[in-house]
């Protein structure tokens, strides 16, 4: 009997080991899904719509440029945003312009020189319009599908 | 896609409810281990714990899935695996405070449900910068005035509240990081975009560079009075750390260090107690020292030794030969008990959280955000470096809780806070890039 509940005991104090790692495990198969999946939303094909740039200067976006938007999309200065603003006047990170509820969106990223939808600067979320221009900095960008 | 892949779309928070169970298992597996060891000193309260803390912990799922919260589901399973684990060796290692523990996490639990509700507006939490940090440096500093302050075990960083007391500095850590973010953001293009130079170092105008200062008086200031190098350690580590992912300027980091390092060698040779923690790092087993102020770290060493790979099995070991070893030696009990394997495991759940985290920073959609996720991991990341680090004798050990497990209410609290505040940060990031998505 004293053999049994000793033996049994350390079963339990394996075991304890064991589901820890099995927990590990899980918690690490949950991570690489969660990744892959946000990947997959990230690659989705879009072509949702495209910005057409209005105005520029020193050619960056270039004048007439058709830039596709994903769901998300990071407009400023930095070469990591989704779409680069080569100006000056624009902040590393300026502006989001999203598609949310059926809707585009511009949400100003607490930028230096404000984001500005046709001439009326951004307080905080807006909505888009197709046909609505978009400045950023002296580059002016139009929403089209 | 959906059924496959089934993590952050749909309402439902499987991976979160699939995760929580293996934390039942091996929660209450671990408890049968202790408690069958412990067959003398069993009382019926102890098998009470794991129930209501499952319940609770199920409850929180519950919540997040009731208020259709969307954003990470990994984090909180996480933090629930590691504060049963705390909870288990609350109970091997001080069973009287096991209640006191229990009831903490109640608490806990209720803080990160707050934290989820609460702050409507994040981003909010940025306008009030000077707020977050002018209320910081006054919790830093009041275990310094007369009336509230108090000293434990030779740090004077408690206060009292009423019958019991608290540890300032744990909530501090968030309102630090809170202000940190917002000033990084308002002020990172000065910092960062400077044309002096002078070698490869950029030098921006003065006035930039009296916050870098200023802490690091702040974080001298805290190691000298308070005699608290962990906090010292943590608070400006956070700072620099920080400081470097907004401004991307090695310059500021390596002056930081140096400035730390100054402190601490000049610390050094001022202060008895900085002395006697380098010396009992350096060299514990001394015949001054094994027996004296390296007492507790070389019990710890022998500890893990005892320890090996798989452990001596949970309930099974000796810990309680290291004085006070529920709070500082917490590592070194689970590493004796449940081995190199163990203690590896328990590590590795920091680095999925600290991973998560950067993940979440990486991904959010403001600098303010971005620098909040960042500054909220990195603080459970360097602290589990140090009090591990300390415990293991690879630096000299100073007196920080290892998050969600160490025994300590304030500690667990501000924890759970924080995972709360890490959260919000995901379900913002969900809410932008997840937008065509169900």
């Amino acid at each position: 009997m004293e053999i049994t509940f000793a033996v049994l005991l350390w079963g339990v104090r394996i075991a304890f080991l064991v589901l820890l790692y099995l927990f590990l495990i899980r918690v690490f198969g949950s991570l690489q899904r969660a990744l892959a999946t946000e990947n997959a939303v990230a690659a989705r094909p879009t072509g949702l719509a495209h910005l057409v740039v209005q105005r520029t200067v020193r050619g960056a976006p270039r004048l007439g440029d058709r830039l596709p938007l994903r769901a998300v999309n990071a407009l400023g200065r930095d070469a990591g945003n989704d779409i680069v603003i080569n100006d000056e006047a624009a902040s590393a990170r300026h502006a989001l312009v999203e598609f949310a509820d059926g809707e585009w969106w511009v949400e100003d990223a607490g930028s230096t020189n404000g984001t500005v939808v046709n001439g009326e600067i951004v307080r905080s979320r807006e909505r888009l319009q197709y046909g609505d221009e978009l400045a950023i900095g002296r580059v002016a960008l139009r929403l089209e599908q | 896609m959906r059924a496959e892949a089934g993590v952050p779309l749909g309402r439902a928070r499987f991976t979160e409810l699939s995760l929580l169970v293996w934390v039942a298992a091996f929660a209450v597996t671990g408890f049968v281990a202790v408690l069958a060891t412990e067959t003398s000193s069993f009382s019926p309260t102890a098998a009470i714990v794991p129930a209501v803390f499952l319940t609770l912990m199920l409850a929180l799922h519950v919540f997040l899935v009731g208020i259709r919260f969307r954003g990470d589901q990994i984090l909180m399973p996480i933090a629930a695996g590691l504060t049963a684990i705390g909870l288990i060796l609350v109970q091997r290692l001080a069973s009287d405070l096991l209640l006191q523990q229990l009831s903490w996490s109640i608490i806990a639990a209720g803080a990160f449900a707050a934290t989820i509700l609460v702050p409507r507006d994040l981003t909010a939490l940025a306008r009030f910068k000077w707020t977050w940090a002018l209320l910081g440096v006054l919790l830093l500093i009041a275990p310094l005035l007369p009336l509230i302050g108090r000293e434990v075990n030779g740090a004077r960083i408690w206060i009292k509240v009423g019958p019991g007391s608290i540890e300032p500095w744990e909530a501090v850590k968030i309102l630090l990081v809170i202000f940190f973010a917002a000033y990084l953001e308002e002020y990172r293009e000065v910092l960062s975009h400077t044309q002096r130079r002078i070698g490869p170092f950029p030098v921006p105008p003065v006035p930039y560079l009296v916050p870098i200062v200023a802490m690091w008086g702040i974080a001298m200031v805290v190691m000298v009075f308070e005699k608290d190098m962990g906090a010292t350690v943590l608070f400006f580590g956070i700072f620099l750390a920080m400081l470097f992912l907004a401004t991307g300027e090695a310059f500021y980091a390596i002056l930081g260090l140096t400035l730390l390092i100054l402190g601490g060698f000049a610390a050094y040779h001022l202060f008895g107690h900085v002395q006697t923690r380098v010396d009992t790092w350096i060299r514990p087993f001394d015949e001054d020292l094994r027996f004296d102020a390296g007492f507790q770290l070389v019990q710890g060493l022998f500890a893990l030794a005892n320890g090996g790979l798989l452990g001596a099995g949970l309930g099974n070991g000796m810990p309680d030969r290291i004085p006070v070893v529920w709070s500082d030696f917490v590592f070194d009990a689970f590493a004796e008990e449940a081995g190199l394997a163990g203690a590896l495991a328990l590590l590795a759940l920091y680095l999925v959280f600290l991973y998560r985290g950067m993940l979440i920073a990486l991904r959010a959609p403001t600098p303010f955000l971005q620098l909040l996720a960042a500054g909220l991991s990195f603080i459970v990341a360097l602290q589990t470096l140090v009090i591990v680090g300390g415990n293991l004798r690879l630096i000299p050990l100073t007196g920080i809780t290892l998050p969600f497990v160490a025994y300590g209410g304030s500690s667990l609290v501000t924890n759970w806070m924080l995972v709360g505040l890490l959260l919000r940060v995901s379900q913002v990031s969900e809410r932008m890039r997840g937008g065509g998505a169900p």
